[in-house]
């Protein structure tokens, strides 16, 4: 399974990394900014994005439109501070698979992985 | 600055350390800042607009900034580096953002973080607000929070109570 992580934040890719580790995930591809995660996206390559909403050049919601433009399957998921219902509802338009809030346990990480792609996870 | 602003930081500033760093914090009585410096030697800052507009600091001593980053890494820097300084500028945007959750009825934007490193380092508010700093101590040692905000009127607003009707303002020709 081959995860692309998009999040400005060294910090928090780490941490994301270190989690996904956790679970078995060892294939991930860093990006440091939307408009870098729009063009390490290549569509049947990645089986799972998570994606930060604030970031520099391009903001989270363009990453996930532009990402379910190529690529309509793939689950994406928003890892974010941005709790609002009015953001949430943003991110289900602009096409997000499901949405995560920082901060976030190790183990509901696993329950959105399992649920999005617990039979690619355990193949 | 209002009460019901400053809640939601200060009870995003105790979770977000105890659910993400393992960390309890023991806060100390709130003051108003005049002077524009933070506390300790590192400060993560965050600019907030909206209906509001304002900025949060969050500012740690050195023991609390190394200690911080050792429970969101897993290892310990041995310097204030720019992994900590990174650590510290995510740390603020999850408490700021936490905050502004529970401020919905502003519809607040946060900023990227920026952080500044050195002692007797300087922060700018806005002209039109005085922030409260809000101190800390927990087994690390001393963090503090800063958080200046203040309600802006929209041009509705403006309009209903004044009678004038604005408008905008019309783009240079040429």
């Amino acid at each position: 399974m081959k995860v692309l992580v998009a999040d400005d934040s060294g910090t928090m890719r780490k941490i994301i990394l270190r989690n996904l580790q956790a679970l078995g995930v060892t294939c991930v591809t860093e990006a440091a900014d939307g408009a870098e995660a729009v063009a390490m996206f290549k569509p049947g390559e990645f089986q799972l994005v998570l994606t930060d909403w604030n970031m520099p050049n391009k903001s989270g919601p363009d990453v996930v439109r532009e990402i379910r433009a190529q690529d309509p399957g793939v689950p994406i998921v928003m890892v974010t501070t941005e709790a609002e219902k009015s953001r949430v509802l943003q991110a289900i338009q602009a096409g997000v698979s499901d949405y995560l809030i920082k901060p976030f346990t190790s183990e509901t990480l696993r329950q959105k992985l399992e649920k999005l792609c617990g039979a690619v996870m355990h193949a | 600055m209002k009460a019901e602003h400053i809640n939601p930081f200060l009870v995003a500033m105790i979770s977000v350390f105890d659910t993400m760093l393992g960390c309890k914090l023991t806060r100390g009585n709130p003051y108003l800042k005049n002077a524009v410096q933070p506390e300790h030697e590192i400060s993560g800052v965050i600019g907030l607009s909206g209906k509001a507009k304002g900025v949060v600091v969050l500012s740690l001593c050195r023991e609390a900034a190394l200690s911080a980053t050792e429970a969101m890494l897993g290892e310990r820097p041995t310097e204030l580096s720019a992994e900590v300084s990174d650590a510290i500028g995510e740390l603020t945007n999850i408490v700021a953002g936490n905050a502004k959750a529970k401020l919905e009825y502003l519809n607040l934007s946060v900023s990227l973080p920026t952080v500044v490193v050195g002692k007797w380092h300087t922060i700018e508010f806005p002209k039109s607000v005085v922030p409260i700093c809000i101190p800390f101590d927990c087994v690390w040692g001393a963090v503090a929070m800063m958080v200046g905000l203040v309600e802006q009127a929209s041009p509705a607003e403006i309009s209903q109570a004044t009678g004038l009707v604005l408008q905008p303002t019309p783009a240079p020709r040429g």
